[in-house]
């Protein structure tokens, strides 16, 4: 009875609680905001380090890539003359910098300039040599340089080598970028949590392609050819399937990805407007396979096969792109030309499925060994990763590419650098091209992706599989890139070049 | 039209067929395993590994002849793993409840293929597609029908499902060894009643489905195109939906469940595609049900199969001669001075390490320390769900990445707090989880733990492709990247504020999970767990409290989740939330004691500090002042897999997690103490 007649107040209670608890939270989701959103105040807002940038004057070598324009080594720091000198006729001595004593700048003594090596080892899900191979191709780097001199005076060297067992990269990226013994880090994980933490530090950071997005708007982060807008169309794809004889075109792409969906949408769109221009269409788009295709690829392929497709663009990975190599062959269908995702330099792989992809087209960021080196670094590069035991492939070359522009930003700040200004100066080089392995990457500009609309230029190379080798797709040994001038609304012919 | 259509059926069921003949092994091996041992071996994917593994070492790098690796790798090997298995970790699990087999179960999945590939020290190679039994089994083809041919390993494949299928039914019907298979499942005592080694049939029974797991993996590994763990074990997943179409005891229906989920798939694939052409209403079916359809399939198999439903574990008529599963340990101590004193050394220690952190830690053991808080919130979920409803739930990371995302959306989209949206999203995720708890209330134990897997593949398979899930509202291109919060005058983009948040919001959910395991609803919860008829009879509504249950678990474990994306400063679905990551999380909360939330806050911090302090060899180096720590650190990451493995077999001997049983140890030793001392006083008192 009492109870009854408690009822009703204890229902009111419990309602002014909840009024009173919806009330408090209320009032909490008010005062809740977003560091960093326009809601906050501008002065508690962490404001992202910017690095300074300094505009290269003449006692600064800071456009002169090191490798391809050298100088003499006698000659004083800020003395070199920014105009090529002709290499036949009057061959310098590499840039070597100067000496100066610094104190307080991490990783570097008198002797040396240490740089740490990060990424995804044995741990690495998809099976192929990440760390090991990039690391090899900074080592490589690092021992040629410092054959002929180190920079400033000090050899430049790998002082710590972190796996981060494929989970841990924020957490090694964290304890490197504190750590007082390393100057700056390489980078090949194969996700990338912790960029944002080193972008916003002063601390240089040289990544591999894949983390373009990551690196996007990071200052001190570095892709080999700048970051790239993923999105933006770009007629290369289809100057590929061009050279690879494509007449009906398909995409495949994983549906557990946004990017690989992305990528196949994309890339359905640039040949339904610049493909008519070049006699091929596009026929089969699937954005939507489950990753590691554990049912096979039976049917996908049969409506390939029906629609008459002759050449895929595929946006996955190298495994997946076996599993569609073996049922193409399956269903008769083996010479259909598959646009391959990566494998570059991967000799082994390669030989070993040489019958499933003969034939199959490789687009090559840079200058590819198959071509005329010219007067590029490639023979320098394939000579000392081999002297070093080091397996050539494209992290390799990638390696090799960061170490390149960690040297020349080195040369670029001058004889007393430190993380910041090295930063600084790196970011005013406006003609990178590792030695003529990449094509022209002007760092003033290429740490923020190129809207679509934005005047650009890319290029890009191509090698199939001919035989179990690589070989050249273009019909120039000695001009082995392609390049456009985007956007593009009509189709124009590529320019061919070289830039070593 | 008619030819066509029936040719196009016809070409769909080859094609279905080499996969469904992979899903129906692997689903008799679960079955097998199921039949002869009662466990729910989710690590069936680890043992195939483990031979395949062995095959492809002694076949093809070191170029022994077939025969020679199949009788090492599959007869010889498999059988033995077996047969340690048994030994070492499931006979002593025979009368635990099914979470202990299966924390175990998955405790080797991690493990097994580690220690595999540290013994043949084997690395995976992309690319390197493994060979089967048959030469040149994947580029051989017959095509007997003229429509679509199969390769020489899919043969060989088909024939061994078959003959197994029929072998193993003939077992169990007809031999004496396969009857005691079964008896010994259902009651080891009465089985040694009747004279018969108890013993020795269950290590003959682990032999058998261990031979049959090493026999998949050799037949299975030529469909994939690098030899990886991941690879068997997400066969495994799908697998179980065929599994379960055979109630987990059909041989013959898990067979053909297998081949007709393969060749489901095979129709789906061939006609949704081309009916959308005509039909754009079916072009969303096309996009996010193909993927769906195992865990599709797995979860109406589960929900409206009369025959799952109604199963339940045979009960031993001589268990009541085992002794009792232990009770909770007493979370106090009678003598107020000894808490006194541990509570004040507790504090102290806590204070220091604090004060430490936050003067001398970088920003790594920052991002450690509230990474652990942060985990601590999720792991409350388990705690909710396991220890106080006694429900396994796998479906932990869908529910925590349900409340990142929500963080992320609503930030992005709309611009609201990321506080705000981490409570939007725990009520989203809670709404999800009471709504995933209706078409369980039938099912238990085991059953629950399949259904909710299926949730989690499901949500992976499908519900992350939606933009307004797990995309952004432009593209993927920018990353889900989520800020820090604001609240009022606090600014929490600082590492060491944003850890102040952290310990706040644990300390509140851990008040809140404590009081409700005390409130009236956790007292009818433990009633239900107790004997749900029994709760029935006096008015407690087992429906309610699991609804309740599944909603408050993922309540909390969604604010972990939102809590992770803002520490993280964005959604790292696959890395954080994925089935498999999730799993670790159970495996570790009941290792160390799924009644107790201090347990979870312990689990924990070893999943986030035990890598960084023990084996990177942080202490070890402060112990020896040795910061390089050059002597066997930092430890290969295959060990540590190994470690959390044997972790799960120390778990087989004490279920009631590490925890429970420490203080179940120390309260034996000072009763023995005080014993010794009583007498003595009593010695000295007679002198």
């Amino acid at each position: 009875m009492q109870t009854s007649q408690n009822a009703p107040g204890q229902a009111r209670s419990r309602t002014r609680k909840a009024l009173a608890a919806l009330a408090l939270f209320g009032l909490l989701l008010g005062a809740c905001g977003n560091s960093g959103s326009d809601s906050t105040p501008e002065s508690a807002a962490p404001t992202p380090t910017q690095p300074e940038v300094t505009q290269p004057t003449a006692t600064e070598p800071a456009t002169v890539p090191a490798g391809t324009q050298p100088t003499d080594a006698t000659t004083p720091v800020g003395t070199t003359p920014v105009e090529t000198t002709p290499v036949e006729t009057t061959p310098p001595g590499p840039d070597l910098g100067e000496f100066q004593p610094i104190e307080g700048v991490p990783g570097v003594t008198d002797d040396q300039i240490s740089f740490a090596v990060m990424g995804t080892g044995p741990a690495n899900p998809l099976g192929y040599c990440l760390l090991e191979c990039y690391k090899g191709g900074v080592q490589a780097y690092f021992e040629y340089r410092n054959s002929i001199g180190g920079v400033h005076g000090r050899d430049v060297v790998i002082g710590r080598t972190e796996d981060d067992e494929f989970g841990n990269t924020q957490v090694k990226l964290l304890e490197l970028i504190e750590d007082d013994a390393t100057f700056g880090i390489f980078a090949a994980p194969l996700q990338y949590p912790g960029f944002a933490d080193v972008g916003a530090t002063d601390v240089p950071m040289f990544t591999t392609f894949p983390a373009a997005v990551d690196a996007n708007g990071h200052d001190n982060i570095y892709i080999p050819v700048g970051t790239m807008c993923v999105l933006c169309p770009s007629p290369m794809a289809v100057w590929g399937a061009s050279l690879g004889g494509a007449t009906k075109v398909a995409s495949l792409g994983f549906g557990i990805s946004q990017a690989s969906k992305d990528c196949a949408n994309r890339y359905e769109s640039e040949v339904n407007k610049w493909g008519p221009a070049l006699g091929m269409e596009f026929v089969y788009r699937n954005d939507d396979l489950p990753f590691g295709f554990p049912n096979g690829l039976g049917p996908e392929v049969t409506a390939m096969k029906e629609a008459g497709v002759d050449y895929i663009m595929t946006c996955i990975d190298q495994n997946s792109a076996l599993i569609l190599e073996q049922e193409l062959e399956r269903q008769g269908v083996g010479d259909t030309v598959v646009a391959l995702p990566q494998g570059y330099g991967d000799t082994e792989f390669i030989t070993s499925n040489a019958a499933l992809l003969e034939g199959d087209l490789l687009s090559v960021a840079f200058h590819p060994l198959e071509a005329d080196p010219g007067t590029t670094m490639v023979p320098t590069m394939i000579e000392w990763l081999t002297k070093g035991g080091h397996q050539i492939n494209d992290y390799a070359i990638q390696g090799w590419l960061g170490a390149d522009l960690a040297v020349t930003g080195l040369l670029a700040a001058g004889p007393t650098f430190d993380q910041a200004s090295m930063v600084a100066a790196t970011n005013t080089l406006t003609d990178f091209t590792g030695g003529g392995l990449v094509p022209t990457v002007d760092w003033t500009k290429k740490h923020t992706a190129p809207t679509e609309d934005e005047a650009n230029r890319i290029c890009a190379s191509f090698v199939k599989v001919q035989d179990g080798e690589l070989v050249l797709a273009g019909d120039d040994p000695t001009k082995p890139f392609f390049c456009f001038d985007v956007p593009m609304d009509t189709w124009t012919a590529p320019t061919q070049t070289s830039f070593g | 039209m008619l030819a066509s259509f029936g040719n196009d059926v016809f070409k769909a069921v080859l094609q279905g067929a080499p996969p469904g003949t992979v899903y129906a092994l692997v689903a008799l091996g679960f079955v097998l395993a199921y039949k002869t041992s009662g466990v729910f071996n989710l690590a069936f994917g680890a043992q195939a590994y483990v031979s395949a593994v062995a095959f492809f070492k002694t076949h093809t790098e070191w170029g022994w002849p077939t025969w020679l690796a199949v009788l090492v790798s599959v007869v010889l090997l498999a059988p033995l793993l077996g047969v340690v298995l048994d030994l070492l970790v499931f006979r002593h699990l025979r009368t635990a409840p099914p979470v202990a087999s299966l924390v175990v179960a998955i405790g080797l999945t991690v493990a097994l293929p580690s220690i595999a590939d540290v013994l043949f020290r084997f690395k995976p190679k992309g690319g390197q597609i493994p060979e089967g039994i048959a030469p040149k089994g994947n580029s051989v083809f017959y095509d007997a029908f003229g429509t679509y041919s199969f390769n020489r390993n899919e043969l060989v494949a088909m024939v061994v499902a078959t003959a197994a299928v029929l072998g193993l039914v003939a077992l169990f019907h007809f031999s004496m060894i396969g009857l005691q298979m079964r008896a010994v499942v259902e009651s080891p005592r009465m089985v040694e009643l009747n004279g018969i080694p108890s013993g020795r049939v269950s290590a003959a029974a682990w032999a058998l489905s261990s031979f049959f797991a090493g026999l998949a993996g050799v037949l299975i590994a030529p469909r994939f195109p690098t030899l990886a763990p991941l690879e068997f074990f997400n066969i495994v997943v799908i697998a179980v939906a065929a599994a379960a179409i055979g109630s987990l005891i059909s041989l013959p229906r898990a067979f053909f469940g297998g081949l007709g989920l393969g060749i489901a798939i095979a129709l789906f694939t061939t006609f949704i595609p081309k009916w959308s052409k005509t039909m754009s209403w079916l072009r969303p079916v096309q996009d996010n049900i193909t993927p769906a359809i195992p865990f599709v399939v797995l979860f109406v198999v589960l929900v409206f199969v009369p025959s799952v439903r109604r199963s339940r574990r045979a009960a031993d008529p001589l268990a009541g001669v085992d002794p009792p599963p232990s009770s909770q340990a007493r979370s106090t101590d009678d003598d107020p001075k000894r808490v006194l004193i541990r509570r004040v050394i507790g504090s102290g220690v806590a204070l220091v390490a604090t004060l430490v952190l936050l003067t001398r830690g970088d920003s790594a053991w920052l991002f450690l320390v509230t990474q652990a808080v942060v985990l601590g919130i999720v792991y409350l979920s388990i705690t909710v769900m396991t220890g106080f409803g006694g429900h396994i739930s796998l479906c932990q990371g869908a529910y925590a990445a349900i409340g990142a995302f929500t963080v992320f959306q609503l930030a992005d989209r709309y611009d609201v707090s990321v506080l705000g949206g981490m409570f939007v999203g725990a009520a989203i995720a809670a709404v999800v989880g009471a709504l995933l708890s209706l078409p369980l209330l039938r099912l238990n134990g085991i059953w629950i733990a399949i259904a909710t897997l299926a949730f989690a593949y499901f949500f992976d398979a499908v519900m992350v492709k939606f933009s307004w899930v797990g995309g952004t509202k432009d593209s993927g291109a920018a990353g889900l990247k989520v800020p820090r919060p604001v609240l009022g005058p606090w600014d929490f983009a600082n590492d060491k504020s944003f850890l102040g948040l952290a310990v706040v919001v644990l300390a509140l959910v851990g008040a809140g999970v404590t009081v409700f395991g005390r409130s009236t609803t956790g007292r009818k919860l433990r009633a239900v767990r107790g004997s749900e008829v029994a709760a029935q009879s006096i008015g407690i509504s087992s429906a309610r409290t699991r609804v309740i249950v599944f909603a408050a678990s993922a309540f909390v474990a969604a604010l972990g989740g939102g809590m992770l994306a803002m520490l993280e400063e964005r959604v790292d679905y696959a890395k954080n939330f994925s089935p498999f990551a999730a799993l670790f999380w159970m495996v570790l909360v009941v290792t160390f004691g799924i009644r107790t939330p201090a347990a979870a806050i312990i689990g924990a911090a070893s999943f986030s500090l035990f890598n960084k302090l023990v084996l990177q060899g942080t202490v070890f180096g402060w112990i020896l002042r040795d910061p390089d720590r050059t002597l066997f650190f930092p430890v290969d990451v295959k060990w540590q897999m190994i470690l959390f493995g044997l972790g799960t077999i120390q778990y087989s001997r004490h279920p009631e997690g590490v925890i429970e049983m420490s203080r179940t140890q120390a309260g034996e030793r000072r009763a023995k103490r005080d014993a010794r001392r009583a007498s003595r006083t009593v010695t000295e008192a007679v002198a």
